[in-house]
C-alpha cells in the first residue's frame, strides 16, 4: 500500500491564509497522515455536493499546534499566501501569458487523459465482444471461423483509427482548469526562511507530548476537551483520552475533574489532564499527565 | 413526641468520629479541616463501601509529612482491573473454563472537598510522596519470599501504575470516587 503512495518531498509548504493553516494537495494530506500522524480537518465544500456540510474535502485545515509541530520537526514550513501572491503571482505582461499557457496545458493534458481512458475502456469492451463473437462462430461453423475473425478485426481497426483521429488534441478540446495551488509544494523552489512562527495555545506542550508518544489528536469539541487522543488512526480506533491541558499552577475545579471523569468513562475513555511540568524544565518537553476514570462506587 | 429544646440533639456518628480526633489535632502537621476530611472519607469507606483496614496516613514512608493526610484501605472487591489484565484473565478463563479469582488490593484514597482548587503541581507532589502500594514498606519482605507470577501479575502489586482513588466530599455528605493514574493509563472498556 505504501508503495503505491505518491512520494512527497519534504519540507512541504503549509499555506497560511487569514490566520488559518491549509493544505491543498491531496498527496500531502495523505502523506502527513501516514508518515506523521497529523490528521487535520477537511474544510472544503465538495464540488459535487455543494449543498451539504457534513462531508468536506480539500483544503485540509491544520490546528496551529499541528502546523507548529510540523515546522519544528522540519517537515514543513509556513508559506504566507498573501505575501507570496503579491510578490510572485503573474498578474500582467509576458509572465501572465506564460502562466495562462501553462494552465491551458494542464487542461489539455487532463482532457487527453480522459480521452485515453475512454478509449482504452472501449477497446477492452470491443476485444471482449470480438472474443465472444469468435467463440460463438466457432461453435456454429468451425470451418468459417477464420473468415469471421478477420471481419471482426477489420471492424475493430476502422473503429480504432477513427477514434484516434478524434483524440488528437486540438486547442479547442482543452478543459477549463482552475488550479488549486499557485505554487508547487516542492521544497526546492522556496526559501525555507519564509517560515514564520505559529502562535499556539498554551496546550501545545501536551499536544507535542502525546504526539511523540505515538497518539493521533483530533480537536476536542466532541467531548468538550482540548484534544481527543487516539491510539491509532482515528478512522480505525476509538479515542483513549479526552485531554485537557492546564498550566502547572493553574487552578483546577474539582467539579471539572468529576464532570470530565464521568463523561470520559461514559464514552469508554479516560479524562486526561496534563501540562508542562515547571519543576523539570531541564528535560526536553517535560509534561506531567494524570488519567481519570470513574471509580465505580 | 416532645423535644427538649434546652439541650443539643444527640451527635451523629460522623460527629462522634470527628470529636474523637480532637486530642490528636494539636500534634498533627496538618490543618484540622484536612484531618476531618480524611475522617469523613474513612468513615464513608468503612460504613458505606465495606472497606477494611482503613488507615489515615499523615507521613510518607520516608517519615516526611505528606501534603495532606491520605487514606488507605482494602476494598471488598478489586477497585481497578487494568484492561490488559482483563484480557489476560478472559483468555485464561476461556482456556481453563474456570473463573480466575480476583483478590482485592490495597488502595490509596485522596480526600478532597468539592469546593477546593487543585493544580497539576499539587497532584504531582501528592503522587511523588506516596508508594505504589499502601503499606508496601512493611510487607516488602513477604513479597520477596514469594514472587507472584499468577495471571495478570504485571498489572498488580508493585508492578502496577501508581494510582489513587480521588474522593471528593460534598457538604451534603455525598462522596464520589474517581480512579486517578499517574501518567497515561489506557481506559477500561466497561
Amino acid at each position: 500500500m505504501s508503495s503505491s503512495a505518491p512520494s512527497v518531498a519534504e519540507p512541504i509548504s503549509i499555506s497560511r491564509i487569514g490566520g488559518r493553516y491549509l493544505i491543498f494537495d491531496i498527496d500531502v494530506v495523505t502523506h502527513l497522515r501516514r508518515a506523521h500522524r497529523i490528521c487535520g480537518t477537511p474544510v472544503g465544500t465538495l464540488p459535487r455536493a455543494p449543498q451539504q456540510n457534513v462531508f468536506s474535502g480539500l483544503p485540509m485545515e491544520l490546528m496551529p499546534e499541528e502546523a507548529c509541530l510540523l515546522v519544528e520537526t522540519g517537515v514543513a514550513y509556513i508559506m504566507d499566501d498573501l505575501t507570496w501572491h503579491k510578490e510572485n503571482f503573474p498578474v500582467a505582461g509576458h509572465r501572465r501569458s506564460e502562466y495562462l499557457e501553462e494552465v491551458h496545458l494542464i487542461g489539455l493534458r487532463a482532457s487527453r487523459a480522459q480521452e485515453n481512458a475512454l478509449q482504452s475502456r472501449k477497446q477492452t469492451a470491443l476485444a471482449k465482444q470480438a472474443a465472444a463473437g469468435a467463440r460463438a462462430a466457432s461453435l456454429k461453423h468451425i470451418d468459417t471461423a477464420d473468415a469471421d475473425d478477420e471481419d471482426t478485426i477489420s471492424m475493430f481497426h476502422t473503429d480504432r483509427s477513427s477514434s484516434r483521429a478524434s483524440s488528437t488534441p486540438t486547442s479547442g478540446s482543452a478543459w477549463a482548469v482552475t488550479p488549486t495551488i499557485s505554487y508547487s509544494t516542492s521544497p526546492s523552489q522556496h526559501d525555507s526562511k519564509s517560515q514564520a512562527d505559529v502562535s499556539v495555545p498554551s496546550s501545545y506542550p501536551l499536544f507535542v507530548y502525546l504526539h511523540m508518544k505515538g497518539y493521533y489528536m483530533w480537536p476536542g469539541l466532541r467531548f468538550g476537551c482540548d484534544y481527543n487522543v487516539y491510539p491509532g488512526d482515528p478512522m480505525r480506533f476509538h479515542a483513549h483520552f479526552d485531554a485537557v491541558s492546564f498550566d502547572w499552577e493553574e487552578e483546577i475545579d474539582m467539579m471539572h475533574l468529576v464532570g470530565g471523569g464521568r463523561l470520559g468513562t461514559r464514552v469508554k475513555k479516560a479524562f486526561l489532564i496534563g501540562g508542562k511540568d515547571e519543576d523539570k524544565l531541564e528535560e526536553e518537553n517535560p509534561v506531567r499527565t494524570f488519567s481519570i476514570e470513574w471509580g465505580g462506587m | 413526641m416532645k423535644f427538649d429544646t434546652h439541650s443539643l440533639p444527640p451527635a451523629s456518628a460522623i460527629q462522634d468520629v470527628l470529636d474523637a480526633t480532637k486530642s490528636t489535632l494539636k500534634d498533627s502537621p496538618h490543618e484540622p479541616h484536612f484531618l476531618h476530611l480524611a475522617e469523613i472519607v474513612k468513615h464513608n469507606l468503612q460504613f458505606q463501601h465495606d472497606w477494611t483496614s482503613v488507615r489515615i496516613h499523615t507521613h510518607s514512608s520516608s517519615q516526611l509529612s505528606l501534603p495532606r493526610p491520605i487514606v488507605s484501605g482494602l476494598p471488598p472487591r478489586r477497585a481497578y482491573i487494568h484492561p490488559e489484565e482483563q484480557v489476560e484473565i478472559l483468555k485464561a478463563e476461556h482456556e481453563t473454563g474456570k473463573p480466575v479469582e480476583q483478590v482485592p488490593e490495597q488502595e490509596w484514597v485522596l480526600p478532597t472537598h468539592w469546593d477546593e482548587k487543585w493544580t497539576l503541581n499539587r497532584f504531582a507532589e501528592m503522587f511523588d510522596a506516596i508508594e505504589v502500594v499502601p503499606g508496601a514498606e512493611t510487607s516488602q519482605e513477604e513479597d520477596d519470599e514469594e514472587e507472584d507470577i499468577s495471571i495478570g501479575y504485571k498489572w498488580r502489586g508493585k508492578n502496577r501504575q501508581k494510582r489513587v482513588l480521588l474522593s471528593t466530599v460534598h457538604d451534603d455528605s455525598t462522596v464520589v470516587y474517581y480512579i486517578m493514574h499517574d501518567g497515561l493509563a489506557k481506559p477500561r472498556q466497561n
